[in-house]
């Protein structure tokens, strides 16, 4: 190689290292100017779908008290169901701790690994008995205040394996006693030493099969748990939960879900909101003690996809504008299925999880299409119903409710207030008084929107209209006959513009939405939920309405 | 014009025959039908439906009971194949996922024939309902059709507002089967 050569390749050699060193410094520039979160290790379960008592709820009831205490102090145990578990987003979160937050999860295997790991966050173990499902409840009372594990009989040898003793045992303690006596009992025992600024409501499925999903929130703090009653066929248990609401701090939380078969949601959210408590459900939302122990990763800040200004004026054209929200908290249903960005969409936010689930919040965001829009609710601060909230709790709520709004970047809010309804039918209307202090409340909103099923309760106020749904899309009605309701709709509703608001129950599938949208008639625009309240301020040719006084109430009160 | 006592006689006759024709009615109709679910256009906050039928000269009543969850709800319209019957009570079998309603006080004006040889009842009414931009007349026009040997019926309900109708399949069962 002649000198030229040798020279050709020396600076070639030491071109590529400056190349080389040059990338390494962008590199570590780039970690640095968006640094995800120092990382944590810890572990992951993945659940099956059984439930059932004789078969699958003993195990899982067991791992979630454990999954209570481990995550008392700091999130270590984080638990995926399958995709067709209620809460669709177990999966899609794991996925997120680890890309966002830098989780490093290991997977635990079985019952026997979890106790190998966490049974020292456990002082002891506590026996329910399968033959009495409040006792599961009195079980997980007593895990939260005295450290226990909750096991049935067939688990005492596999703990006891693992070191832990018998703090109580409930078997045969509550044979031939009502629901109400077993809760007196437990309220005599425990409740003053649980929490009473939160409660947990653990109701939902009874008999066969019971999903606890939520009750390593309970664990974790402290609360007291009991499936009662608000049905007043049950007057006794109606009495306690009033007798444990009574003693209860202002503006505190009821978690869980009413339980099946006993009372309705109506009858539970009716009385809850009496007292001016938030809802935040269900009775199986997974890994709140996990989630609610991250924050928002660093330099996230909420920015809706506003498709109009806030001070924009609109000015509605001669047509039938639709509008479509689905409400039952994005957690669950349409988020994960397919088509979702195909259509506008109005996405109701669980807007306390920005205390109790910001990762999830977080993810919900990052994976919001164009076309996904948030709004507040549900009534406020939680799932409320204002037609019976005191008037010294509501403005207080609201602060709170616009302050998290605010934090989500949110313009609407969502209201719902079924307790006149019979289910998802019948009146969901709001009082003028309701209506009356919801304007005052909000004086920055673009607007509201109420309902749950139909609705008649409208009003227009400075820019701000307060439009009920005119149709909710229940996920077992024909596509065909959807498409003839809204068609029927926009032939009875003859002026344009015509607002269209469509509520979106969770489990619809968007794509199927879609192809009814083809089939609709007429001069027919399908905008976001922004865009239809400020048109909908520009020509009001829906009616001003509350709720009539003399229209038929499902129910009437306790 | 005068009359003759023949004319008179001639007259009374025709329309005794007319109103007889009118009045006319198929028994065949009375008693307890049971919707077909799984044939019939869906429900929409309803899930079961009954008619009972009852037949009184050229009075029909038609009484609805339909179930939703634990909720059981009665409602009877009663229709005249000689004249037209006005009700602030009229039931229409609602779509409650909709938000048209009854409108408060309305009266509803119903009229009824008997056809194709009295094998079919056939109603229209003009009910005012409520929806979003006020008060609307809806015109609702049911056929009740008798299947042959009495033991089906098919009512089909087409609504001025909706470009298909509503077709609900029934078959009868005795009263001590419903209960």
């Amino acid at each position: 190689m002649n000198l030229m050569k040798r020279l050709i390749t020396l600076f070639s050699i030491l071109a590529l290292c400056a190349a080389s060193l040059a990338r390494a410094g962008e590199d570590q520039k780039s970690d640095a100017c968006c640094a995800i979160e120092e990382g944590r290790d810890a572990w992951v379960m993945n659940f099956d779908g059984d439930w059932k008592v004789a078969s699958g709820l003993a195990e899982k009831a067991m791992l979630i008290s454990l999954q209570g205490l481990t995550n008392r102090d700091a999130p270590r145990l984080y638990i995926v169901h399958p995709p067709d578990f209620q809460w669709e987003i177990t999966g899609p979160l794991f996925e997120f701790y680890q890309r966002k937050h830098n989780v490093d999860f290991t997977d635990v295997a079985t019952a026997d690994d979890a106790l190998t790991l966490f049974s020292k966050y456990a002082k002891g173990y506590v026996v329910w008995d399968k033959t009495v499902g409040a006792s599961l409840n009195v079980a997980f009372t007593i895990a939260g205040l005295k450290d226990a594990v909750v096991v049935s009989e067939e688990l005492i040898p596999l703990v006891e394996k693992h070191g832990l003793k018998q703090i109580d045992d409930l078997r045969g303690d509550f044979v031939d006693m009502s629901d109400a006596a077993i809760y007196q009992d437990s309220y005599d025992k425990y409740w003053e030493q649980c929490s009473h600024e939160k409660i947990m409501l653990l109701g939902g499925h009874r008999g066969r099969e019971m999903q606890p999903g939520v009750a390593d929130w309970g664990i974790k703090n402290k609360m007291f748990f009991h499936d009662l009653s608000a049905n007043p066929k049950h007057p006794e248990e109606l009495a306690l939960t009033k007798r444990i609401y009574q003693q209860m701090a202002p503006g505190s939380f009821v978690f869980g879900w009413h339980p099946y078969g006993k009372d309705t949601e109506e009858q539970a959210t009716t009385l809850l909101s009496s007292f001016g408590f938030k809802m935040e459900g269900l009775h199986n939302l997974p890994n709140l003690s996990f989630n609610s122990q991250f924050t928002f990763t660093k330099g996230f800040k909420f920015t809706n996809n506003h498709r109009v200004a806030r001070d924009a004026k609109l000015v509605a054209e001669e047509k039938v504008y639709i509008s479509f929200v689905q409400s039952d908290s994005i957690g669950i249903g349409v988020w994960t299925k397919p088509g979702r960005g195909k259509l506008p969409f109005g996405w109701q936010v669980t807007m306390n999880w920005s205390s109790f689930s910001p990762a999830a919040l977080e993810y919900f965001h990052e994976s919001a299409t164009p076309n996904d829009y948030f709004i507040g609710g549900l009534s406020g601060p939680g799932y409320m119903y204002p037609n019976h909230i005191p008037e010294d709790r509501f403005f207080l709520l609201m602060d709170e409710a616009k302050g998290m709004m605010d934090l989500l970047d949110e313009r609407i809010m969502e209201i719902m207030d079924n307790s006149a309804a019979d289910g998802n039918v019948g009146n969901t209307d709001l009082t003028k008084e309701t209506v009356d202090r919801y304007y005052k409340a909000f004086p920055d909103v673009l607007g509201f929107i109420n309902g749950y099923g139909p609705a008649r309760t409208r009003d227009l106020r400075d820019t701000r209209p307060m439009i009920s749904y005119d149709y909710y899309i229940d996920p077992k009605r024909p596509r065909d006959a959807v498409t003839d309701d809204l068609n029927e709709l926009i032939t009875l509703n003859s002026k344009r513009p015509y607002f269209l608001l469509v509520h979106v129950r969770e489990s619809n599938d968007v794509n199927s939405l879609v192809q009814v949208t083809k089939e609709l008639t007429g001069p027919i625009e399908i905008v976001p939920v922004d865009v239809f309240l400020k048109l909908a301020a520009s020509k009001k040719t829906y009616t001003t309405r509350y709720q009539d006084p003399d229209e038929p109430k499902h129910f009437e009160g306790f | 014009m005068k009359l003759t006592a023949f004319k008179r006689i001639f007259l009374g006759g025709i329309a005794a025959l007319f109103l007889t024709a009118l009045a006319s009615a198929n028994p065949e109709l009375a008693g307890r039908w049971r919707l077909d679910t799984a044939r019939s256009s869906a429900l929409d906050g309803w899930h079961t439906m009954d008619l009972v039928f009852d037949l009184d000269g050229s009075q029909i009543s038609i009484k609805h009971e339909m179930r939703w969850r634990r909720t059981n709800y009665r409602a009877t319209n009663i229709v005249d194949t000689a004249k037209s019957v006005a009700s602030d009570k009229f039931f229409r079998v609602e779509q409650r996922h909709m938000a048209v309603y009854p409108t408060k006080g309305g009266v509803s004006h119903t009229t009824a024939e008997w056809i194709d040889a009295d094998r079919t009842l056939r109603t229209e009414t003009n009910t005012p309902v409520e929806v979003s931009q006020g008060d609307v007349n809806m015109r609702i026009t049911s056929e009740y059709r008798i299947g042959e040997g009495g033991e089906t019926l098919v009512l089909i309900e087409l609504h001025s507002s909706r470009a298909r109708p509503l077709v609900y399949f029934f078959n009868k069962i005795n009263e001590e089967d419903a209960k």
